[in-house]
């Protein structure tokens, strides 16, 4: 397939263009234009005022991560380690251990994400055959001061819950 | 020497070396703010002391405290240290007395005596301005070559040759200038300016030479290392150019030099080119002669000028968002108390002149001259906005298209106003 050229008319050569100031004047009226406007009256700005306002998160947002459980309260995740080797940052510890309750044969002991390593790509969620683990917390903001607290745990990650409503999060799976 | 020499001096000297920095956080706010506005964003608005954020003034204050409580870093590779920490000061101090032989309101008569309102009582003018304008790139070169770093010295390098290249068509601007005005110094200058011309219109510098106006503001933007001319420290290439190993305050210094030299050269465009001090269309004489009613029309001018700010004030001092007992209101309200009481105070001093003052007295000079100095930092204000606006608006020039921009085209449209100005000169005798 050849490669579609398309000529664009190129500018500058005229006489009014080469003395370059006209340009320039004419530059400096559309911005002297939106700095007119926005002084005039202020809520012509085009700026949301976070963090009183905050932005509408769609439902297939990647935001952090929760672990979900069964009714009963118990876990879902089987510790197949799926999500942590097709985690492209290595961000994910895993402790398998053996589950007594008699639903699966492993469960983590520990489930760790270090967030600040994590590239929030949604790969976990994609490998993850038992859908134990979401993205769908809606929290897209998280700051701490020292490293060992970017590490969240099991316990941190199966208390949080889902931002959306089912459907309108399975309406979101369908686009993909 | 009486007390009131002494006084003047101090007045004179404390005015011209006081106002550059105190107009600092003018420039600094008006940056942030113009910059934001022009691409639609909001500019500086949380820092504030108890919720008072004074229109993005208490930003500068926290700014300026960080930079102030940095740890400042000399950097082990830096061989002459000497010359590394007389960098900025030489930046900063040569900025600051680029503004001395600026005038800034018209000879005061006080007491049969008159008084020069420069901060330098001296003849030297405009040729002052070109002298330490030129040492100041010394701060830049020396801070570019005794950083030791690839960056700073190139930074130093361009800014070097780009001072070269732009004095000679400043100056070439400033000689048909100066055939036009017949005198070098600033204070003549501006007098010339304020005669009209045909009754109505105002002899500035920008009417009689537009040509000369245009090569001159652009010679000084490039003085000031300023976009589109701030190839010094092109961040895109350079990193942050001459003063990329400087930090905490040694940076501030530069930085503040910088916007100082900045107040001084619009200082200098606008004595040169618009007229200086002069109120348009009424010389010193008129507005000594005429005192009272002049008086009369700022009393009525001031509260009606307060009262459409005020409305301003509250347009646009509030939050944008839903917010129950709106903080931001009550802080609008403070503000506009504040500036009636302002206001209150001047007018009851224009009662008073009103009511006793005589023209030709020393109150009457005294006002006049207050309100030529307001008028001249009104108009540095302007031309200080047109330095912004032009930063905000025209990307850098690429290295090879700012010299030939000088040497090419400013040089020899500079030579040819001289010429033109001479013949026009000659011919009218």
């Amino acid at each position: 397939m050849a490669a579609k050229v398309k000529q664009l008319p190129s500018r500058g050569g005229t006489p009014a263009e080469k003395v370059y100031l006209i340009e320039i004047f004419k530059g400096m009226a559309i911005t002297l234009k939106h700095f007119l406007r926005n002084l005039w009256d202020n809520s012509n700005l085009y700026v949301r005022h976070y963090p009183e306002v905050q932005p509408d998160i769609p439902a297939r947002w990647r935001g952090r991560h929760r672990l979900l459980t069964h009714p009963d309260g118990t876990p879902k995740c089987v510790a197949c380690f799926m999500c942590q080797t097709n985690c492209p940052a290595d961000c994910i510890m895993i402790k398998a251990g053996t589950r007594i309750d008699g639903v699966t044969e492993k469960m983590p002991v520990s489930f760790t994400i270090d967030l600040a390593e994590c590239i929030y790509c949604g790969y976990c969620v994609e490998a993850c055959p038992e859908d134990a683990i979401r993205m769908d917390t809606g929290i897209y903001a998280f700051t701490s001061s020292n490293r060992e607290e970017m590490k969240i745990g099991m316990t941190e990650m199966l208390s949080l819950k889902g931002g959306f409503p089912e459907e309108e999060y399975q309406k979101g799976l369908e686009g993909e | 020497m009486t007390n009131l020499d002494i006084i003047m001096v101090i007045v004179r000297v404390s005015i011209s070396a006081f106002v550059p920095l105190c107009f600092l956080a003018v420039c600094v706010t008006m940056e942030r703010r113009v910059a934001g506005f022009i691409q639609d964003r909001s500019g500086p608005n949380r820092a504030g002391i108890c919720g008072i954020r004074a229109g993005g003034l208490v930003q500068n204050l926290a700014d300026g405290l960080k930079l102030a409580f940095k740890e400042d870093i000399i950097s082990e590779h830096v061989e002459h240290k000497f010359l590394y920490v007389l960098a900025p000061i030489i930046s900063m101090a040569a900025a600051i007395i680029s503004f001395a032989l600026v005038p800034f309101a018209d000879t005061l008569v006080l007491d049969g005596k008159s008084y020069v309102m420069q901060g330098i009582p001296w003849d030297t003018g405009i040729l002052w301005f070109l002298a330490i304008t030129g040492f100041s790139v010394y701060g830049i070169i020396l801070a570019g070559w005794s950083s030791t770093n690839k960056y700073s010295l190139l930074g130093a390098l361009r800014s070097a040759s780009q001072v070269i290249s732009y004095e000679i068509p400043m100056g070439l601007a400033v000689i048909s200038l100066l055939i036009v005005y017949g005198s070098i110094n600033l204070s003549d200058i501006a007098r010339f300016q304020g005669q009209t011309w045909l009754g109505f219109i105002p002899m500035w510098g920008i009417l009689l030479q537009p040509l000369a106006a245009v090569i001159f503001i652009v010679a000084a933007f490039a003085e000031c290392n300023r976009t589109p001319f701030d190839l010094a420290e092109g961040e895109s290439e350079l990193v942050a150019g001459f003063h990329l190993e400087y930090s905490a305050m040694k940076f501030a210094v530069f930085f503040m030099g910088e916007y100082v030299a900045m107040f001084a050269s619009s200082a200098v465009i606008v004595t040169l080119f618009f007229g200086g001090y002069n109120i348009p269309f009424f010389d010193t004489d008129f507005l000594i002669r005429n005192i009272k009613p002049v008086a009369f029309v700022l009393l009525v001018i001031l509260p009606v000028f307060m009262f459409y700010f005020a409305k301003w004030i509250r347009r646009n001092n509030r939050s944008q968002y839903l917010r129950e007992n709106d903080p931001r209101k009550a802080e609008a309200t403070i503000y506009i108390r504040c500036f009636w009481i302002l206001i209150a105070i001047i007018e009851v001093f224009l009662l008073a002149i009103l009511a006793f003052a005589q023209p030709d007295t020393a109150a009457a000079h005294l006002l006049v001259a207050l309100m030529q100095i307001c008028t001249f930092l009104i108009k540095v204000t302007l031309m200080l906005f047109v330095y912004v606006w032009v930063r905000w608006t025209i990307p850098r020039f690429r290295y090879d298209q700012l010299q030939m921009l000088g040497w090419q085209k400013l040089l020899p449209l500079a030579l040819l106003n001289i010429f033109v100005t001479g013949a026009i000169v000659v011919a009218l005798g």
